[in-house]
């Protein structure tokens, strides 16, 4: 290994330093608020590496790892985002009676995990970022366990986490398996003159197909869905925030450059597969979503439509002119940005309105009755993110929607833009009821009876806020980088 | 000769021994239906035809031990085999394949540690670290 | 500049009057008071170019775009060529100047009949106000979708928080409704600038650039159904128009002056301006089914107007009725049809306007909308049912007034091209004294009604406050009536511009 590649490599080497540094801490002194300023160092610094790195082209760090503009920038946006979904957390933890520091080490490995697999352009290094990852979060749903009526709850979640992951990790090695036995090759590049061509045998087919069924299970595509309602609800709401942010972006990021680089696109009969993929989530996570009480699950039902509104702009990666699959590769990236700041607010004001000393979550929509007239800032807020999921012009949700609507219409998926306007009004009445919700007149009395909203939460709430308004006003920063990160796809 | 052909002269004993598998543990699952003569007595469904009569469910809990156990087995042995990896290339990986090899047995290391402190290789049950502590403090 | 300077002074006016709500209600009323007295002074300096200089309003006939008294641009999101583009004609500055005016009337009658959480309701009415001034100005695509929805928001707080008994389902209605429609419409538009991108290689949502775009004629038929369902449901009319008569309903007064008098006015803004110069074409081939839905909704609305007993959900009826003449108008497309839909716009804004904050105060003093309650008012509440006399024989046209200028126009310009339609929309010249009078019939005179016996004499008549308020739009439609050239003066350059983007230009 050569000096430069280790250079490539320090902020993953950051990242794998602190979760061992945090562990050997905890060994012999626990104490949160140090574990949690060890963790929020280690993200800036390596986020501060990354951000470092940028523009100096592409760098093939061993086979493995590749660390060129479109693997930094995912790396900051992963970096970033759990940085604001750990500070999140402190104050959660902090009133929870489970042992803390494990979550920021647990925390710290799955980071590790989701960069390894956005700088992945070999199945090995990919297969190992996502167990990394998948295998720190199902412990991280299941270990924080609090209050006889959640146990259940959360035990099962980490279960059929655990056991979902499980299998879809071994779909995936499979599908890997089949398409090495073909062509002997496992780096995606490697694939490039091979996947798709009319002599592709049966075999890398069925294994590409295999992959992706996968990783669909990680991205909770209908119909490979079931887990996610039961999961985001299981799961403590701070992990819940990390699972559908950091877990559902990471692979995603991946899986646009397997397709782009392994030339997976040609596969039609996959396409094809993808498009009712992508029609089954936008209508089942909608539909679904409508019939639920519980904030969490429906949060849980609307990631799975956003999810499907994210492959509208994948397929029309697949199509042919070469300026509309560069729209389209941007669209993919900029919505996954815009999905991570809409989810991480509506996650982070559950998790500021959660009382877990009480092992109770706000979950219900008692508990955000006549929020705004009690708690007007975090209720805006919540506002702001709901308007945005719904795809209300101002907001970042919006401009992502319109990328997307613009990609689906350079490509004229015509199926994919009605399901999408059909998708996304039904969207409008769960989101809007909420709201409502919001705005009526508070019980008297009320659900949730904190007095204050910590330091750490509304800083990054008024943060994730601005971003989320600006990026709607004044998008065109994040396009050009946006941009710049996706022209090295090719 | 063509690739399949090949195939076929190499795996035809593979095939051979499967299909002989197969029959045999058929044979052996299917003979004692027809060789075997039926009663139906009151001990005959039990586990132990002569034997002590078993007591309570079978369904009972495991302790956890026995699955840190397991654990502690599947992390030491897979060590083991990237050990056995990196000892095939000594020569060829040189020192900057010790010091990766060394910076993986330490985080190990670091795990142990870790589960040490946090009780892990403390077997006992629950109860009997509460009769130790009991008979301490007396 | 002013169009940006009106449309900045809204949204600040309006989140300065969200925050000092917090500290007190009357500061938060008179800040907006103030806020919108500037963005009228700004609205009336837009008739300045043409003050100074009246022959700008004399018909450019090299001048395809009409004349523009304003225009604002301003690179936006270079990525995707959308600019942030305001321009004003003559239209424009009318419905714009309407706007405010009744954006005035609203904050006079929201004065004392809102009294929860103040602060956030000027906030959300200067928003609206805000959202709609930026659609009678935005000429690019994206800038006018994005006022398009940031009106709704506000509008939807404003009916499912102060709302009467109902208002959480007619909110929900509502807002489903216009935002399901408006994604078609975000397709639509989406769908042209990529042909239009193909046929000249560059991105651009500008009106200017899209102008003449070669169609295929089934595709663009498509399109422009995209644009005028969108359209049709704001207006409304039939066959969507099922969330108007419970948006109205249920709003509080305000809502209801501002949703009939203003936000009905973009849906009829966006035919005119967007629909027939962008598809000329298809807007021609679709005419007959156009001004079909026009006359249907004429008549049908106001037969269902005619069976109402809650006093405004009957003026909700008669705005579906009066909007189906704007409909006919435009799809007529001359110049006497399109003026006439345009006055019908203004006259309608005011006369709805007025009627809704007449059955807000009626049901303010009385607690109640139906009709059977009331009855016998006019001698209880003189001064209310004088003004109710006014409004309604101004809602079934009489001559003199505004909407008769308008329905005049229309029936005239349609009968020129469309006679059938002219003469079976002209039926409504007989149904509408019919809802009308049965209106004042019913509400005020004859015996009091029993649930009304010995409460009449406790409620007060109409004060100054609102005396002001009324009697403002009474002028306006008098005005209208008597002399209708003060505002053709400022349509005729305008339309005679949009009128050579249609057919038969």
């Amino acid at each position: 290994m050569t000096m430069t590649e280790l250079h490539a490599l320090l902020p993953i080497i950051v990242i794998a330093g602190i979760s061992v540094v945090l562990m050997v801490m905890t060994a012999f002194f626990r104490h949160q608020r140090l574990a949690s300023l060890i963790t929020y160092g280690g993200f800036i610094a390596a986020a501060v590496l990354v951000a470092g790195q940028t523009g100096s082209g592409p760098q093939q760090a061993t086979p493995l790892l590749i660390m060129d503009e479109y693997s930094r920038f995912f790396s900051l946006v992963i970096l970033v985002t759990s940085l604001a979904a750990t500070m999140l957390a402190y104050d959660y933890l902090r009133r929870s009676d489970v042992f803390k520091e494990e979550y920021y080490i647990l925390l710290s490995l799955a980071v590790l995990g989701a960069v390894v697999l956005v700088s992945s352009n070999h199945f090995a290094a990919f297969f190992i970022g996502i167990e990394l990852m998948s295998v720190s979060l199902f412990a991280m749903v299941g270990y924080m366990v609090q209050g006889r009526t959640r146990r259940a709850v959360t035990l099962e979640a980490s279960v059929k986490y655990m056991i979902l992951s499980g299998v879809s990790s071994s779909f995936l090695l499979f599908g890997i398996a089949l398409v090495y036995a073909d062509f002997g090759v496992l780096s995606f590049s490697g694939l490039h003159s091979l996947l798709g061509l009319h002599s592709t045998s049966s075999y890398s087919q069925i294994g590409a197909a295999m992959i992706v069924v996968g990783l669909a299970f990680k991205l909770s595509w209908v119909p490979f869905h079931m887990w996610t309602p039961d999961v985001y609800e299981g799961a403590p709401v701070p992990v819940t925030a990390f699972l559908a942010t950091v877990s559902k972006v990471s692979v995603f990021a991946i899986i646009v450059r397997f397709f782009i680089e392994s030339g997976a696109f040609r596969l039609e009969a996959l396409v094809q597969a993808l498009v009712w993929i992508a029609v089954l989530s936008m209508l089942v996570g909608n539909g679904l979503a409508l019939l639920q009480q519980n904030i969490k699950r429906l949060l849980a039902y609307s990631s799975i439509a956003h999810l499907g509104y994210l492959m509208v702009a994948f397929i029309a990666i697949a199509g042919s002119n070469l300026a509309n699959t560069n729209l389209a590769v941007e669209a993919t990236a900029f919505y996954l940005v815009a999905y991570i700041v809409m989810s991480l607010i509506a996650f982070g004001i559950i998790t500021t309105l959660s009382s877990p000393e009480r092992a109770e979550e706000a979950e219900t929509l008692a508990h955000f009755r006549g929020l705004f007239w009690q708690k007007p800032g975090l209720a805006t807020a919540m506002g702001l993110a709901l308007l945005s999921l719904a795809g209300i012009p101002l907001t970042i949700g919006f401009v992502g929607k319109f990328y997307v609507f613009a990609a689906g219409v350079a490509g004229q998926l015509w199926l994919l833009v009605g399901v999408l306007i059909v998708g996304s009004a039904l969207g409008l009445y769960y989101y809007l009821r909420l709201i409502m919700e919001m705005c009526k007149a508070p019980d008297t009395e009320p659900a949730i009876s904190r007095e204050e909203t910590p330091l750490e939460n509304r800083v990054v709430l008024s943060a994730l806020g601005l971003v989320l308004l600006v990026i709607g006003i004044f998008p065109n920063g994040l396009i050009t980088t946006v941009h710049a990160a996706v022209a090295v796809l090719r | 000769m063509s690739y399949g052909a090949s195939l076929i002269t190499h795996l035809w004993p593979l095939v051979l021994f499967l299909v002989l598998v197969i029959g045999l543990i058929s044979l052996m699952l299917a003979g004692p239906y027809f060789l075997g003569s039926r009663r139906n007595a009151r001990a005959t469904g039990e586990p132990y035809e002569c034997g002590i009569v078993p007591v309570g469910s079978a369904q009972y809990h495991v302790p956890i031990p026995f699955y840190l156990f397991a654990i502690f087995f599947v992390i030491f042995d897979l060590e083991a085999v990237f050990l056995f990896a990196w000892a095939v290339a000594v020569r060829e990986t040189g020192w900057a394949g010790f010091i990766e090899a060394l910076v993986f047995i330490v985080i190990l290391l670091v795990a142990l540690l870790y589960l040490w402190r946090l009780g892990a290789l403390d077997w006992r049950t629950f109860r009997q670290k509460r009769d130790r502590a009991s008979v301490l403090l007396r | 500049m002013q169009l940006v300077w009106i449309i900045v002074c809204l949204f600040a006016g309006g989140a300065c009057a969200g925050i000092a709500g917090r500290i007190s209600a009357d500061a938060s009323r008179w800040l907006s008071l103030a806020t919108l007295v500037v963005a009228g002074l700004l609205g009336l300096s837009l008739l300045q170019p043409s003050l100074q200089d009246p022959s700008v309003l004399i018909a450019g006939s090299d001048a395809p775009q009409g004349q523009w008294l304003h225009l604002v641009q301003a690179i936006w999101i270079p990525h995707f060529g959308i600019q942030f583009l305001l321009a004003a004609d003559g239209i424009s500055v009318v419905l714009i100047l309407l706007t405010l005016f009744l954006g005035f009337i609203a904050l006079l009658s929201a004065w004392k009949e809102i009294q929860q959480r103040v602060g956030f309701f000027y906030f959300n009415l200067l928003w609206t106000l805000a959202g709609v001034v930026g659609i009678f100005a935005a000429l690019d695509l994206f800038l006018f979708f994005v006022f398009w929805e940031v009106m709704l928001i506000p509008m939807f707080l404003i009916i499912s928080i102060w709302g009467h008994e109902d208002r959480h389902y007619a909110a929900m209605k509502f807002f489903i409704y216009t935002q399901a429609s408006s994604l078609l419409l975000l397709a639509a538009m989406l769908a042209l600038v990529f042909i239009h991108w193909q046929q000249t290689d560059s991105l651009s949502f500008s009106w200017f650039d899209l102008l003449g775009l070669d169609l295929d004629p089934g595709l663009g038929m498509v399109l422009m159904l995209g644009f005028f369902i969108a359209f049709l449901v704001k207006l409304p009319g039939v066959p969507v128009h099922n969330w108007l008569p419970d948006a109205h309903t249920q709003a509080p007064t305000p809502g209801s002056v501002i949703l009939a008098g203003i936000l009905l006015k973009t849906g009829a803004y966006g035919l005119l301006r967007f629909i027939i110069p962008l598809f000329p074409d298809a807007a021609a081939q679709f005419t007959p089914v156009a001004l079909t839905l026009g006359v249907i909704s004429i008549l049908y609305a106001a037969k269902l107007a005619f069976a109402q007993n809650d006093i405004k959900r009957l003026i909700a009826y008669t705005s579906i009725s009066h909007m189906g003449f704007v409909l006919i108008g435009i799809f007529s497309w001359n110049a006497i049809a399109l003026q006439g839909a345009i006055m019908q716009m203004v006259g309608h804004g005011l006369s709805s306007a007025g009627l809704f904050a007449l059955a807000g105060a009626l049901q303010h003093r009385l607690h109640t909308r139906a009709l059977d309650a009331m009855g016998g008012l006019w001698s209880s509440l003189p001064r209310l049912a004088a003004v109710a006399m006014f409004f309604a024989i101004a809602a079934l046209g009489l001559p003199g007034l505004g909407n008769f200028v308008g329905e005049f126009l229309v029936l005239l310009g349609t009968f020129q091209v469309h006679a059938t339609t002219a003469v079976v929309s002209a039926l409504a010249m007989v149904v509408a004294p019919i809802y009308a009078l049965v209106l004042l019939q019913k509400g005020f005179f004859g015996p009091p009604s029993a649930a009304l016996a010995g409460k009449v004499d406790t409620v007060a008549d109409f004060g100054s406050r609102e005396l002001l308020m009324m009697g403002a739009m009474m002028l306006g439609l008098v005005i209208l009536g008597l002399f209708p050239r003060l505002v053709t003066v400022y349509l005729q350059p305008a339309l005679a511009g949009l009128q050579q983007l249609g057919w038969g230009g």
